[in-house]
């Protein structure tokens, strides 16, 4: 027979499920092994449920997205971290420095490898892709660390008094729990989540980098805060042509003043990257030829092939809400123990806000995944001390290093200005609260 | 039984929850709790009982005419089943219809409401393949060509439950074009008549008075009159989350009929039965806790938010995980005399399997909370 060297297919009962596996046949029906499923007497019947061939239709197997196991399975109940980022996984270390058997189960959304997420405004230009920029895959830290992985399973519902948490991959019982769920993007009402990319994380911005690969295009970034800026800098130097749509007069209004704005302004126009200052979007519109254009309110349009959101981040308030845990802003955390306002629930990372200010920068998860687990381990309450965390913008043409948070308020004077170099103090009632340094001796702080 | 609620023309008559509430507990407690076991194993299906408990006003809260108070219709449902969880799943089937054929806007469907919703006609559903089919887990199992005045369809679907020649469920066929390509989905009332065959089903665990049948169509014409929803998807996106949730209605009861079969034993085994681990205390006051948060839900049942939709999900998984564990726990406190086949906790372990495999199981709901929390 001409079909006797093609591989075995299945053929599922679309009415019960069963599936028919030409390798096996069904010698209880008479159909011995190897039996081609058109070779099927039309009288046959499904062994379970009764119905005829014409119910059946081809089959393949599904992909299955869980993790494959790193540790002994085991009943007991010890820390569950939910989230496998930076913060994640940072407190997952900190745990296992100081405890080698203490139970840790990590669930995550993703699969859970371990890579650098400031990178991912910066990589693009370095022609990687996202396989490379995994420095350690879950399967991999979780053996290691000893971890239990449930990975590509979100978390649903949280009972505190049982201390259950409910997840897509079964109810889990903890001792403690940490949330480093991370935070996700903010779409304005104009944008829908399948309009445009972000690079919230690893698997979106891997998506966007396959799409870019195929050669330079119009890419439009919308919001020029920190990672609308380093964005816009990175896929310029990929070769793409990048319009950044910014909302307010300057890129980072709330954190650069005016001359410092129109300096970066003037770097990223001198590298031909299009800045389009006071810029709303009114919508999105396809024309008949394919062509997608943003509409800005002044009735003005834009075509771009890529759109990519840098509009900011939120965190999802579902679990805490469900649980009754205090959000502002965030999970709230007690700014010295990281505690949530339920005992035995910590959070760290960009997830939490400290009394009302979330806090979405790298440098104090170390310290927090430390504290947190001195708090688990040893009971030491007291142990974090948040300071604001020196802000460096990754933008090489023209970095930016700027210690302390500058105050609305606050009044800005010009220490140092000349070609390579340009730095700000500013002032609120004579007390200095940031310190601005931009240009070329900055770069070798920023790198 | 309670024929006065047939007699009763005033309008207000079904506006008292607790009065119907009490009657259907009484019809319940009564003549369901003697035939349990018999519903269960021998495949006695209580159509006699389901008319009275219809006539007490069982199967009608929810529905708009009467004040869209599902969580009346959750705690009449609760209450039946606590006796009897076979009973609470047809229940379920029979609520889920009245609400295809009031939503339906269809006036020859929305005519015969008031006799489905009183008990005098019954009827069930045929969405276990379509739900499933509509979330990728399953390929659909009924096709539908269009014809003059209607649809033809056929295929088959392997159990349908509280059906029966001369009662109807609602169900849903996909309309495909000649290139092969889905076009729509078309719902509608499937009428059973000679037209459709039923064949026996191979004989389950339990649940076996649920008038559970394989339905085979094979050219089968449905006419304007029974057209539910053309095209079904955005009637199915309003009615899902209730669907769904009114279900808890039925694995609460299962639930608590376990916690009963705990404390039946207490005075003669509660010194050996302290040392048991989810205990009856224990066990209520998570029903306790998930009763609230259902009502809380039953306020907006047609809320298709994506939080709502999660929230019923969830809610519905806790429903099933609950009934396990207290169905579990009722054998173990109740001990051999749990473990005689005649036993009320064998029975109540059976249905408390239903409550986690019937669509959506608990697998379908997980794996839909994950479909819908990847969408970002």
């Amino acid at each position: 027979m001409t079909h006797s060297t093609e591989p075995w297919r299945l053929f599922i009962c679309r009415a019960c499920g069963l599936i028919y596996d030409e390798a096996e046949g069904d010698p209880d029906s008479g159909l011995a092994p190897g039996t081609r499923f058109e070779d099927i007497p039309d009288d046959w019947e499904c062994p379970l449920c009764g119905v005829t061939k014409t119910d059946f239709e081809p089959f393949e197997r599904p992909q299955i997205s869980a993790a494959p196991q790193t540790v002994a399975f085991s009943k007991k109940p010890g820390i569950v971290v939910i989230g496998a980022g930076l913060a994640g996984w940072s407190v997952i270390e900190a745990l296992r420095k100081d405890d080698a058997d203490i139970p840790i189960t990590l669930l995550s959304a993703c699969k859970g490898d371990r890579y650098h997420k400031p990178e991912l405004s910066v990589a693009m230009s370095r022609g990687v892709s996202a396989e490379q920029l995994v420095r350690e895959s879950a399967e991999d830290a979780g053996r290691r660390l000893r971890v239990k992985l449930i990975t590509n399973a979100f978390a649903v519902g949280l009972n505190t008094a049982r201390h259950e948490l409910r997840t897509t991959r079964g109810t889990i019982e903890y001792t403690h729990l940490v949330l480093a769920q991370g935070s996700k993007p903010y779409l304005p009402k104009q944008l829908a989540a399948d309009t445009c990319w972000h690079v919230n994380h690893l698997k979106s911005w891997g998506g966007l980098e396959k799409t870019l690969r195929a050669g330079p295009q119009r890419v439009a970034i919308i919001g020029a805060g920190m990672i609308g800026c380093e964005l816009a800098e990175d896929l310029n130097k990929a070769g793409h042509h990048v319009s950044l749509i910014n909302r307010d007069a300057h890129p980072l209004l709330a954190l650069l003043p005016p001359l410092a704005a129109s300096c970066l302004v003037d770097s990223m126009v001198q590298q031909g990257i299009e800045h389009h200052a006071n810029a709303h979007i009114a919508g999105l519109e396809k024309a008949a030829s394919g062509e997608s254009y943003i509409v800005l309110e002044d009735g003005s349009k834009l075509a771009y092939d890529q759109l990519i959101a840098a509009t900011g981040l939120q965190t999802d308030n579902r679990l805490a809400k469900q649980a009754g845990l205090a959000f502002d802003n965030g999970i709230a955390v007690n700014a010295r123990s990281l505690q949530t306002s339920e005992k035995n629930i910590y959070a760290l990372g960009d997830c939490i806000s400290i009394n009302g200010v979330a806090c979405r920068f790298i440098e104090p998860i170390a310290h927090q995944a430390r504290s947190i687990a001195s708090s688990i381990l040893c009971g030491d309450q007291q142990s974090y001390e948040h300071v604001d965390p020196v802000i460096r913008l990754k933008t090489r043409a023209m970095p930016i290093v700027l210690r302390g948070i500058p105050k609305p308020v606050g009044i800005w004077k010009t220490v140092t200005q000349n070609q390579q170099q340009l730095v700000m103090e500013q002032y609120v009632e004579g007390e200095q609260m940031a310190v601005l340094t931009m240009g070329l001796s900055s770069g070798s702080e920023a790198a | 039984m309670n024929n006065t609620a047939l007699s009763n023309e005033d309008e207000s008559f079904w506006d008292d929850d607790a009065r119907i509430l009490c009657d259907v507990e009484r019809v319940a407690s009564v003549r369901l709790s003697a035939v349990a076991n018999s519903i269960d194993q021998d495949g006695y299906y209580p159509a006699d009982i389901m008319g009275e408990l219809g006539q007490a006003g069982a199967f009608l809260p929810h529905l708009k005419a009467y004040g869209e108070r599902f969580d009346a219709a959750i705690n009449n449902m609760s209450a039946i089943s606590r006796h009897c969880g076979s009973t609470g799943f047809i229940t379920w089937c029979q609520d889920v219809c009245g609400l295809y054929m009031e939503l339906s806007g269809n006036p020859a469907l929305v005519n015969r409401m008031t006799d489905h919703a009183t008990g005098i006609t019954f009827g069930g559903t045929a969405l276990s393949n379509p739900m499933k089919a509509f979330t990728n887990i399953e390929a659909m199992a009924l096709k539908a060509s269009k014809v003059e005045g209607g649809y033809v369809v056929s295929g088959t679907l392997p159990w349908v439950s509280h059906i029966a020649d001369g009662q109807c469920c609602g169900a849903i066929a996909a309309i495909d074009n000649t290139d092969g390509s889905r076009s729509h989905e078309v719902m509608f009332m499937l009428d059973i008549n000679e037209e459709v065959k039923l064949t026996k089903c191979p004989e389950f665990s339990g649940m076996e008075g649920t008038s559970t049948w394989a339905l085979n169509l094979n050219e089968y014409f449905v006419s304007d009159a029974q057209i539910i929803a053309d095209p079904a998807r955005p009637f199915i996106k309003k009615i899902r989350g209730a669907f769904i949730l009114l279900q808890t209605g039925w694995a609460m009861g299962v639930t608590q009929a376990s916690i009963d079969a705990c404390r039946e034993v207490e005075v003669s085994l509660g010194h050996v039965n302290q040392f048991l681990h989810n205990r009856p205390d224990e066990l209520e006051a998570e029903l306790k806790d998930l009763h609230a948060r259902i009502m809380q839900l039953a306020k907006n049942p047609y809320d298709t938010s994506k939080e709502h939709m999660l929230d019923v999900l969830d809610t519905r998984a806790q429903c099933s995980e609950l009934s396990l564990k207290a169905s579990q726990s009722a054998l173990l406190h109740q001990g051999a005399r749990g473990y005689l086949m005649k036993s009320k906790p064998q029975r109540l372990i059976r249905e408390a399997h239903f409550v986690g495999i019937v669509t959506p199981a608990i697998k379908h709901l997980r794996w839909e909370m994950a479909k819908l929390m990847s969408e970002g």
